[in-house]
């Protein structure tokens, strides 16, 4: 390693000395542009959004965003407003010094002292005749920081060095490493938890686990850093594991000294079981049975019974449904509801048969032909839209992050904020879509059709697409830069596709696992769900690995992934916190609660009133989490957050609780309906020959999945006895029950 | 100047620059010392106002049509609407506009709204925090701000959006990192014929003694709830489940959306339409004590046909808003209540190939009433083509800024995030000074 060269090298050019043989520090070396100018001017923030950064600059100063354009930079800094940013006669008085020192009013303040490091290098620069980028010059090829994966207990400090790898031209044997601490901007994922000073001295200020964050050129470096809650726990303080899920989550838990809950009762488990998988309540009946089960596997049966429901279907396609964007589009729609309704019933039968996520995900990538004949081109058909050229719309953010969990969308402008993704890598990546074309017709006048081929003419050109910032032309690459071959003549999303589903593509994979695994447990590993890079990693990186790899060597059995996770002891805690998990929300040591789906919820209320809600356009009796097309006007829906499948983003559902949800649930209408309709469970109940506690017993069964205890039986049993009306007070009862909650979450 | 397009998305130009305002500064006979006496005054956060409205007017008011005219420009970029004399002598706007004419002397017109940014999510949550972020709203809007900081006290929310909050695609204008506790509440459209409040009257008649016997059995069965309020979702369900009890049975609620309890003859000056009744219920709003109020008046965005569509809307604009600063005066409510009027955007100088104006971040037209705000005050210009300001841009911040020192909110204040980050409320801007003589 070559920082102590570094350390003495720094002042007379850094990157100039690592490749330049013997004339390495000497005072004529020449700073570089690229890896010493343009880094200082992020590691100072001078670049950044909120100043000289933002589009239009900050007080007429104008730098490109974290500098993804640095001939534009350099222009700017040297020439624009007859370079009076920069001195050649005096640089020490060049503005731009003067100002980054606060000699003269800076709003951004003073940001470095004369003869610090910068201050030097950047007279040394602006001596040297202010060289802009240079062609040849060594390209960095790798960073990382040191220490990585570390203890930090609480108060303690820990200073971090970043280190570049560079090579002195592209694709070269000859690799240096160089300590780059002094030109990193340094970030925390998670600033409450761990301070980072501009310096990278790392303070852990709270208990928890967080990624350290250096950004140098176009790379991005994360190390992790964990500070217990308290003492390690033994191992044997938690529940016995069932299987490897809990094995990483309770090993994890244990170094954090956070306990776990208890194992949930059976009456929890068996509501919890039904909501998350098949989204709706279990029936007294189901709920009867498995308590008096007295088989020491009944979880495990129960399990296994709940994924083979026609439930477990159609709650899972509403999934798939909410991430591939199935909706009407709003203007020039060309499929109708028809289409929606297709693509739908074509998700339904890759659920009902367990397809294997990479097949179906191979099937909507390079899906081609009409609405008719294939369904799946009705993914193309809304995240295209109208754009003519495909790359040059939306499908190109949505297939990353519908697919890969990735956010490249900032890219299209600037390079990612907090990833190494660049311009370059954004139009790369669209060029897989610029071979499409769609025929879009109106649905009253004919068929639209998806071809993955240009007309003859067009189809002779090279493949690829134009960066319109540079203006040069670049083929498809995937944005890990894998080096795969297109060829012209074939539809380049068939690469696409094979990239994809390589066994080694981590974000493939992992993205769905992330997404499963929050489904179950109410928090991904990685959050949010759809927002997977290096800077952003999982909370639990052992779990991760195996969750993935199990996903991968099982051919994406989403089942049997799902059997996993349902039957581990993980899944199965209580979700009341004891002392010392409390603050918890990220290691799974205890079930989190949450509320109810919007659709989910309202099956809820329809099935346990027996009273199903009318949708208009479908058939009577058809549930919430069956249909189809999230246009459908519904007030409950939409106050309780469906999503509205405009974007990709994971984050379109909601499930905040809001005031007006409040106010529907414990006055709306449509609720006093449900309990006084002549055919609801309510008015059948009060012709019912059963005991008054027998009634009472259903009523408790349909809401909350569970017998009331003794407590809530007399409080019951006094109000009943005093009451005038019978039916006014099941009324009330009932009402009762489902304003709680209990009922309202799942939990 | 520089102008570069990504995409077809989003279009970034340039603002004023160091240059250019150091042009314009000199000319309007600014000096350094008389900038930081201004920002000194502006610190100051005596409360002016008890309550804001805002008028947004989403997709972009076109300027040059309303409050901008430029009647020696070129036609294509003058449009077809003549200007007319106001109350305020030397003052003309838009032919369309003749009861705004009539009460230009009530309020202060700011011609120099300018910004960077032509798209309308990220513009309009711009506009509505008065921090820049992205599309997808990350910092929390002036209401819910206002909301966090005066409290829920009362049973009325104190921030309402009438009928909604703006959006285009999804939702705009939310309460981001402060959470859904401060996020609007929502009044639906006052000019539906039988309008109430969704949930607000009770559903049903029912005895005091139900409703507490409901109240019974809910505690009783629900004791999972105290369980879990580590749970946040699960506490601020308890509160709403409060908040929303106490709203159904409190008069006053019910009072200050009965916007049939206002004579035919108001409703009528107002304008039947949405946005006529919506902006007499924000009045009933402020009445009833509510802090902010937002009037979501979206429809702007005309990039084709501009006449056929302002012929028609300009009218309606015209009258409620003309009505409500009215009607605020008569009933002595602009002395606490402030009134701003803007959207995210102007709309560009030439008129395009479909006979409309596009985005353009540049420059915009926008009104302030009220709560101190020197009335007749004309602040601010843009060119000759109405494209650039030439004096006293007025950002997002500034217009932010300004409003939450009006209501006594310190605009620099750092609010906590969920994972207690330390997050200034405004990072930038101040109070625009002149329009408080």
């Amino acid at each position: 390693m070559k920082q102590k060269n570094t350390l003495i090298c720094w002042v007379s050019g850094l990157i100039a000395f690592l490749f330049s043989g013997n004339s390495y520090c000497s005072a004529e070396t020449v700073p570089s542009f690229l890896h010493e100018v343009m880094p200082l001017l992020t590691r100072y923030g001078c670049n950044q959004g909120a100043c000289h950064g933002k589009g239009a600059g900050q007080n007429g100063f104008k730098l490109s965003l974290r500098g993804y354009a640095p001939e534009l930079d350099h222009t700017w800094i040297t020439k624009e407003f007859l370079s009076r940013r920069v001195d050649s006669a005096v640089p020490e008085e060049s503005l731009l010094l003067r100002k980054a020192m606060g000699e003269i009013p800076h709003e951004g303040g003073r940001l470095f002292s004369k003869n610090s490091k910068p201050h030097q290098v950047l007279v040394q620069w602006l001596k040297s005749g202010m060289p802009g980028p240079l062609k040849n010059e060594p390209k960095l090829i790798g960073l990382k920081i040191i220490p990585n994966n570390m203890l930090l207990s609480l108060g303690q400090k820990q200073q971090l060095q970043v280190i570049g790898t560079f090579a002195d031209k592209k694709d070269s044997p000859i690799l240096k490493e160089v300590d780059v601490t002094w030109l990193t901007k340094f970030a925390v994922a998670d600033s409450a938890q761990m301070k980072l000073d501009a310096n990278g001295l790392l303070e852990a200020v709270r208990p928890g686990e967080t990624a350290a964050q250096a950004f140098f050129e176009d790379q991005v470096a994360v190390a992790t850093f964990t500070t217990p809650y308290k003492a390690p726990i033994a191992l044997t303080a938690y529940p016995k594991a069932n299987n490897n899920i809990d094995d990483a989550v309770f090993r994890k838990l244990s170094a954090l000294g956070i306990p776990a809950s208890a194992v949930c009762s059976d009456e929890i488990f068996i509501r919890r079981l039904y909501l998350d998988a098949s989204g709706s309540l279990p029936q007294p009946q189901e709920v009867r049975l498995f308590l008096a089960d007295k088989n020491l596997n009944k979880r495990r049966i129960f399990i296994d019974q709940v994924l083979e429901k026609l439930e477990f279907v159609d709650y899972w396609t509403l999934q798939f449904a909410d991430i591939f964007q199935n909706r009407k589009e709003r203007d020039h729609d060309v499929r109708g509801t028809k289409g929606v309704r297709s693509f739908h019933a074509w998700l339904h039968d890759q659920v009902r048969n367990n397809r294997p996520w990479n097949e179906l995900c191979k099937d909507i990538l390079v899906s081609t032909g009409t609405t008719a004949e294939n369904p799946a081109i009705g993914y193309f058909i809304v995240t295209v839209g109208e754009q003519r050229e495909a790359h040059k719309s939306e499908v190109v953010a949505s297939v990353a992050q519908s697919f890969l969990g990735t956010r490249i969308g900032c890219a299209q402008c600037h390079n990612h904020p907090l990833e190494k993704y660049t311009q370059d890598d954004y139009f790369r990546f669209s060029g897989f879509f610029s071979r499409m074309r769609f025929d879009r017709k109106d649905p009253k006048e004919g068929v639209t059709t998806l071809f993955a081929d240009l007309n003859k003419e067009d189809q002779k050109k090279p493949l690829g697409v134009n960066q319109p910032r540079t203006g040069e032309f670049l083929s498809p690459l995937p944005i890990d830069r894998s080096p795969i071959v297109t060829n012209k003549d074939t539809d380049p999303r068939l690469a696409l596709a094979a990239w994809m589903t390589d066994p080694n593509n981590e974000s493939f994979y992992g993205a769905f696992v992330n997404r499963l695994w929050k489904h179950y447990m109410g928090t991904g590993l990685v959050e949010p769900v759809d927002d997977l890079r290096s800077s952003n990693p999982p909370s639990n990186k052992e779990l991760w690995a195996f969750l993935k790899n199990e996903f991968i060597t099982k051919k994406c059995d989403i089942k049997h992934l799902t059997r996993l996770i349902l039957n581990s002891q993980v899944y199965q805690l209580e979700s009341g916190t004891i002392s010392g998990n409390e603050t918890d929300t990220r290691f799974y040591s205890h079930y989190y609660p949450r509320r109810l789906g919007a659709e989910v919820m309202l099956d809820a209320v329809s099935t346990a009133t027996g009273v199903a809600e009318v949708f208009s356009g479908y058939p009577e009796g058809i549930r919430a989490i069956q249909v189809p097309d999230p246009g459908l006007r519904s007030y409950f829906l939409s106050v309780f957050g469906r999503s509205e499948r405009v974007t990709a983003c994971a984050c379109e559902r909601s499930g905040e609780v809001s005031l007006p949800q409040l106010l529907h649930l414990q006055n709306g209408k449509w609720i006093t309906d449900k309990l006084s309709n002549t055919n609801g469970t309510l008015k059948k109940l009060l012709l019912d020959k059963r005991s008054d506690k027998e009634k009472i017993d259903e009523l408790f069964l349909l809401t909350l999945s569970r017998m009331p205890n003794p407590t809530e039986n007399k409080t019951i049993a006094d109000l009943l006895n005093k009451a005038e009306s019978k039916e006014e007070f099941y009324q009330d009862t009932f009402w009762a029950l489902l304003n709680t909650v209990e009922f309202s979450f799942n939990h | 100047m520089f102008d570069i397009k990504f995409g077809s998305r989003e279009k970034r130009c340039d603002g004023v620059g160091r240059r250019n305002f150091l042009r314009v500064g000199s000319l309007a006979g600014l000096s350094l010392a008389s900038v930081l006496q201004m920002e000194a005054k502006a610190k100051s956060n005596k409360a002016r106002a008890k309550s804001v409205i805002l008028v947004y007017l989403g997709g972009g008011l076109t300027h040059h049509d309303s409050f901008d005219l430029k009647p020696d420009a070129p036609e294509e970029i003058r449009g077809k609407y003549k200007p007319i004399e106001t109350v305020v002598p030397g003052l003309r706007i838009g032919e369309l506009l003749p009861n705004m004419a009539k009460v230009m002397d009530k309020i202060a017109l700011v011609r120099s709204g300018a910004h960077n940014n032509d798209h309308h999510e990220t513009a309009t949550n711009w506009v509505m925090s008065g921090r820049f972020g992205t599309a997808f709203g990350d910092f929390p809007a002036i209401g819910a701000v206002v909301a966090h900081e005066t409290g829920l006290a009362g049973s009325i929310p104190p921030y309402v959006a009438v009928p909604k909050n703006p959006s285009f695609t999804w939702e705009l204008g939310k309460s981001a990192y402060l959470g859904g506790r401060f996020e609007s509440f929502k009044a639906g459209d006052p000019n539906d014929a039988s309008y109430k409040v969704q949930d607000l009257s009770p559903s049903e008649q029912l005895s005091i003694a139900r409703v507490e016997r409901r109240g019974t059995l809910r505690q009783a069965v629900d004791q999972l709830a105290g369980k879990l309020d580590n749970a946040e979702q699960v506490k601020t369900f308890g509160e709403f489940q409060q908040r929303a009890a106490e709203l159904v049975l409190s008069s006053k609620a019910r009072s200050a959306f009965s916007i049939d309890r206002e004579s035919e003859k108001l409703r009528d000056r107002y304008g039947r339409n949405t946005f006529g009744q919506s902006c007499l219920l924000a009045r009933r709003l402020v009445e009833h004590e509510v802090r902010f109020v937002t009037v979501n008046y979206g429809g702007w965005d005309h990039h084709a046909k501009i006449f056929e569509s302002c012929d028609k809307k300009l009218p309606e604009f015209d009258k409620g808003l003309s009505a409500l600063i009215e009607d605020l005066h008569l009933r002595g409510l602009m002395d606490n209540t402030l009134l701003a009027v803007f959207g995210e955007f102007g709309r560009s100088a030439k008129i395009n190939k479909d006979a409309g104006r596009d985005h353009w971040g540049q420059a915009a037209s926008l009104l302030f009433a009220g709560a101190g705000v020197k009335p007749g005050l004309v602040l601010g210009a843009t060119d000759k083509l109405g494209s650039f300001v030439t004096r006293r841009p007025v950002s997002p911040a500034d217009v932010a800024y300004t409003i939450l020192d009006s209501l006594g909110i310190d605009p620099r204040k750092q609010l906590l995030s969920p994972d207690g980050r330390p997050i200034e409320i405004l990072d930038l801007g101040e109070t625009v000074r002149e329009l408080y003589a």
